[in-house]
């Protein structure tokens, strides 16, 4: 198709704009100029098509000045440009843009007109006042509510005198509107200290005939204009059959100031139904800087169930240790649902004074009591090892169990032996699985993990087969360098469960430390597969960790001489792909060169050499050593989807080809690249007709895969 | 071999477990109906009617985390586009075993329903923050896609207007509703990394997307897609179906000469909102400069420093978040994982591992606070602060140079450039 002089233009003028748009900084820091705002004014007086007036009209909106708004007026009766004229009508300070507005609001109408008004009040023209009382009339309900809304956002007395008068008159669209102007006037009257006309604007809302929500916003900004007096109001909401107004005395509860209405609300709780009490509880911890806590406490602690829920979970936020005893009461309680919840509250507690009460408790702790504070122990990490020592000895397995646990989260490293001890040779086989998990909770948050793995490390020497796997797994849990040796001489021993053991923690291994033990261990591991676990452990620390270029490709090169396995080699080619670089690249070209990874090599020659591109790096040098000749590749079409389901995507195909055979797309997968799945459910292919260099050729790619067009023959 | 791991060699993951019975579980918190004494049902008073309003891939997705929701009665879809009404239409009454979800066109067809309490909006980003408002003052609470607004002014107006109409906001930030990442910031935020000294944000990007006037295509019929509403207070533009891709339309907006202008918004609006929670949800950074050597760098009137950066991230998955104190650090992703500088941050939780960043959690929080009329994870106050923090990013990089913000006036210092882009003009006959 033969382009027409203007759309060339537009489009060239188009490309411009997207240079400047992809990317955005420019060389200098920003400066308007006069220049800048002579060209654009040249724009806006020349023929150009509308799309170049278009951006012309945006950039002023940061080079304008009052030089262009005569320009930019004359786009408001335009339908196409006149929202781009007003973005730099907005923009521009100063009288000219609010003069040029007012003018043009005298001989426009319907959407044009509304656009105007909004800008008006967008820029609070208190000279536009006059006319947009007149507009507050006009027979278009679209326009007076426009023009009500720019009122409310001048919001001066005048605006909001004759915002009141249109309250009570007129079609309902526009009385809304004016009670929306209204509120904005009240806003801001109530901000200039004028609290009497505030209020008086706010109640003169209320009773006026409006939707709901205008009543909503209008009791909300009633209540809290009034400060303490407000309460009252606040109170009668809460009561009020109304749903809407119920929930908007919630909401303004919360944001109510000073301390006053937490009475209010503490003693309205009482008074609640049990489904509004539960919410009113909320509201009040919500306050926690003026909470009653008491009022909270004894909702907690009796009453209907869904309000004590709503209480105990409350006093997570706002408890304290007066809420202790009622809520170990309520923990034991026979209600399942009371208890849990108490439980969590207790753990959540926040404070010192708490752990030492529940500490105090414990040594003369009895029944269902006895193993809670265990739990609570744990749970809050509370130094309590004397106790917990004798507990895990208690002839009732709940309690052994829970001491376990508590152990866990608390043992110190000098008591650590205790649960190595209990882990390996467990007294009662019951305990197994706690006592291990314990040990596992303990070792990883000790502080001095080399010493906890020294600690572990020496058991390791004494215990029996069975519990050797499981510190070996712990180690790997704890890191550090005494757990890689100790690991590192397990995978080397002659024991073929502990090769196993140690070679599968080091080849999950996550961080670069494992790096020479895994290339030692891929040399010198007594068996195959646990040479070739290490080796994969190797090639994916050099694919998932940052380092410099040159040691990755160093890391690389080792494990290819290494590999014998051509799976093996393909993760060092995912490596190049993952980590772009002109070292991998040049290791990439290297991989070409083995038959066996020939075609898998090429493809991440190509892409990593397009990623590299796309970055600015020239690769010419090493792409014309590996035999690749820039290419014209023509996207003739491309269809996306299944069976009779297609979804032609060439245009975005087409955008991303590049001077390769290669096409890379904008994002992760072929579904989020092509703007969704096109037949859920079904196996898709992409189907692309092209040329490259002229000769036109077909290509089929299942979903996802990399798209590396071959070369027609 | 050189070691720049970002110091990972010295550190290890973390490995969470969800076994540990005696440990507390830092998990998110969803109480079932059974609790409240249900028996499981949902009291018809008990349920959140929801509409949505612009399912496109990604409010599909949000859809299914509201329809996994036993107290959420979906009642109606809007779309400009007749295809996405009717897939919606077809998934929700399957979902129902009814005929029951209405179609809708106009989204003020929908938001003139009385039945309605809530809405998801999970249009193309140029509508976001027009449709909120427009909700908030039908008197609908709003789940938002992100990032919720294209420049500072929309933030600040989103941020008041849900307050004046006492509407209830959630921004589609949904890792705020993720155990790792609350946990992390937790510690940042109670002082358990010590002093603050440095907060990064990962961007996606520190550039602007396409989304102009391309060539007039032409039009389909309006009941196939309206383009009008498309584009809706986005300036005019002729039909182009390129552009139907709501993702990056007009993502950011507000730039000179760049169309989309998504620039630090695409993660850093979820990943700034996580570096501000962790700093107690604080106000915006006072100062930002341009992009060097792929670090943005902002600073908090507390001297802590926000840096958007592209590279060197420990590899735990997308939208990564780090927080540096005098005494520790953590950094988390979306694989699930965090890394601690030291095991006893830990404090004897177990912080249960939930990758792949699902929004279920998000929506449940969003949905308890419909019914308590409480503040969600991401308030309205919490997304306009980190937008802000994100526009001012885009400012300074646009400007190439650096810009100071004065969060009292909410203006930029002395700098009328930097001023003239904190607002847009909306195309008639819309308004904020």
């Amino acid at each position: 198709m033969l382009m027409t002089r203007k759309f060339a233009c537009s489009v060239f003028v188009a490309a411009l704009m997207l240079v400047v748009a992809t990317s955005v900084r420019a060389e200098d820091g920003f400066k308007a100029s006069p220049e800048k705002e002579k060209e654009l004014i040249a724009v806006l007086r020349s023929d150009a098509p509308p799309q170049d007036k278009a951006i012309a009209c945006k950039k002023l909106a940061v080079d304008g000045s009052s030089e262009a708004v005569g320009d930019l007026a004359k786009l408001l009766s335009d339908p196409q440009l006149a929202s781009w004229s007003r973005i730099a009508l907005e923009a521009i300070p100063g009288t000219a843009p609010d003069e040029a507005l007012r003018k043009a609001s005298e001989s426009l109408d319907g959407n044009l007109l509304v656009g105007v008004l909004n800008s008006i009040g967008v820029r609070r023209d208190v000279n536009s006042a006059e006319m947009l009382t007149k507009r507050l009339r006009d027979k278009d309900e679209e326009v007076a509510s426009a023009a009500a809304v720019a009122l409310g956002r001048i919001g001066n007395a005048a605006s909001a005198t004759t915002l009141r008068a249109a309250l009570t008159s007129g079609p309902a669209k526009v009385r809304s509107a004016a009670a929306e102007g209204c509120v904005l006037c009240a806003e801001r009257l109530l901000a200039e200290g004028k609290t009497a006309d505030a209020v008086a604007l706010y109640d003169e809302v209320r009773k006026a005939e409006l939707p709901k929500q205008r009543i909503v916003e209008a009791t909300r900004g009633a209540i809290l204009a009034r400060k303490d007096e407000g309460i009252p109001l606040l109170i009668e909401q809460l009561r009020s059959t109304d749903k809407k107004l119920f929930e908007v005395a919630l909401f303004t509860a919360r944001e109510f100031p000073g301390s006053e209405v937490d009475k209010a609300l503490a003693a309205e709780l009482a008074k609640a139904t049990p489904e509004r009490g539960a919410l009113i509880v909320q509201a009040m911890a919500d306050r926690k800087e003026t909470v009653v806590v008491a009022a909270v406490s004894k909702a907690a602690g009796s009453g209907p169930k869904p309000v004590r829920l709503a209480a105990i979970k409350a006093l997570r936020q706002v408890g304290d240790a007066s809420s202790v005893n009622a809520l170990l009461e309520t923990a034991i309680d026979a209600d399942e649902d009371l208890a849990l919840a108490a439980k969590a509250t207790l753990a959540d507690l926040p404070g010192d004074k708490i752990n030492s009460q529940i500490a105090a408790m414990l040594p003369n702790a009895k029944g269902k009591t006895y193993p809670l504070l265990i739990e609570l122990v744990g749970q809050r990490r509370i130094e309590a090892t004397p106790a917990l020592l004798k507990a895990i000895d208690s002839p009732d397995k709940n309690i052994r169990q829970a001491a376990l646990l508590a152990l866990g989260e608390t043992v110190s490293l000098k008591n650590l032996n205790v649960l190595i001890s209990q882990a390996i040779n467990t007294k009662n086989a019951d305990d197994a699985a706690t006592a291990q998990q314990a040990l596992k909770t303990a070792s990883v948050r000790m502080p001095d993990r080399e010493a906890c793995a020294t600690e572990l490390a020496a058991a390791l020497e004494k215990a029996p087969a069975a519990s050797k796997i499981l510190l070996l797994d712990i180690l790997g849990d704890v890191g550090g360098e005494k757990a890689l040796k100790t690991l590192s001489t397990a995978a080397k021993s002659n024991n073929p469960q502990l090769q196993d053991a140690g070679s599968r923690v080091l080849g999950k291994w996550a961080s670069l430390d494992a790096a020479p033990v895994l290339l030692d261990l891929a040399k010198t591991a007594p068996a195959a597969q646990f040479r070739s676990r290490a080796l994969k452990g190797y090639i994916s620390l050099a694919r998932r960790f940052a380092m410099p270029d040159e040691d990755r490709a160093d890391m690389c090169q080792k494990a290819f001489d290494l590999s014998k396995d051509p799976a093996e080699q393909k993760l060092i080619l995912d490596v190049c792909r993952i980590q772009p670089s002109i070292e991998t690249l040049k290791l990439s070209i290297k991989f070409m060169k083995v038959a066996e990874l020939k075609e898998d090599a090429t493809q991440t020659t190509l892409l990593v050499a397009q990623k590299l591109g796309a970055k600015g790096i020239n690769v010419s040098e090493q792409l014309s050593t590996a035999g690749f000749q820039k290419v014209k590749v023509e996207i003739v079409k491309a269809e996306y989807g299944s069976g009779a389901t297609q979804k032609d995507v060439t245009a975005i195909v087409k955008k991303q080809a590049s001077d390769l055979p290669l096409i890379t797309l904008a994002a992760d997968g072929y579904n989020a690249s092509f703007g969704g799945d096109p037949a859920p459910n079904t196996v898709k292919q992409l189907k692309i007709q092209y040329k490259i260099n002229g000769k036109a050729g077909e290509a089929t790619f299942a979903e996802n895969a990399l798209i590396v067009l071959p070369m027609p023959k | 071999m050189a070691n720049t791991a970002t110091q990972l060699p010295r550190r290890r993951f973390l490995k969470t477990a969800l076994s540990a019975a005696g440990a507390a579980i830092l998990a998110p918190t969803i109480i079932p109906s059974s609790a409240l004494g249900l028996g499981g049902a949902v009291a018809p008073s008990e349920r959140v009617i929801v509409g949505g309003i612009g399912i496109g891939n990604r409010g599909l997705y949000d859809l299914g985390c509201f329809l996994e929701q036993s107290d959420v009665q979906f009642a109606a879809v809007c779309d400009v586009k007749e295809a996405r009404r009717t897939l919606v239409k077809k998934m929700v009454d399957a979902k129902f075993g009814n005929e029951n979800c209405d179609m809708h066109s106009d989204y003020r067809e929908l938001l003139d329903r009385s039945d309605i309490d809530a809405v998801l909006i999970a249009t193309g980003p140029n509508w976001h923050c027009t449709m909120s408002m427009a909700a908030a003052k039908a008197g609908k609470d709003i789940y938002c896609e992100k990032p919720c607004t294209k420049n500072i002014e929309q933030s600040l107006i989103l941020r008041d207007t849900i307050k004046r109409t006492g509407r209830i906001f959630q921004a589609g930030t949904q890792r705020r509703n993720l155990p790792h990442f609350a946990f992390a910031c937790e510690l940042a935020r109670t002082g358990k990394l010590g002093k603050m000294k440095r907060v990064f944000a990962h961007p996606a990007g520190m550039k602007a997307m396409e989304s102009g006037w391309l060539p007039a295509e032409e039009e389909p019929q309006k009941e196939v897609v309206d383009w009008n509403t498309y584009l809706g207070p986005a300036a005019y533009r002729p039909f182009n179906k390129a552009l139907l891709n709501g993702f990056n339309f007009e993502k950011g907006g507000g730039f000179v000469g760049a169309f989309g202008a998504g620039g630090v918004l695409e993660w850093g609006s979820h990943c700034v909102d996580l570096c501000q929670w962790a700093m107690g949800d604080c106000e915006p950074p006072i100062e930002y400069n341009p992009p060097k050597d792929g670090h943005l760098v902002a600073k908090y009137e507390s001297g802590v420093e926000l840096i958007f950066r592209e590279k060197d991230w420990i590899p735990l998955g997308s939208c990564p978040v780090r927080f540096e104190g005098e005494t520790g650090w953590v950094e988390a992703g979306d694989s699930g994982k965090m890394v601690l500088s030291s095991p006893e941050l830990l404090a004897g939780r177990t912080v249960l591992e939930i990758g792949g960043y699902p929004a279920t959690f998000h929506v449940r929080d969003f949905l308890d606070c419909v019914k308590a009329r409480s503040q969600p994870k991401t308030n309205a106050l919490a997304a306009c602060n980190a937008h802000i923090a994100c526009h001012a990013a885009n400012v300074a990089l646009y400007l190439n140079r650096q810009v100071r913000y004065d969060n009292k006036t909410n203006t930029f210092n002395d700098d009328e450039p930097a001023n003239r882009m904190r607002s847009e003009a909306l195309r008639e006959p819309w308004r904020l």
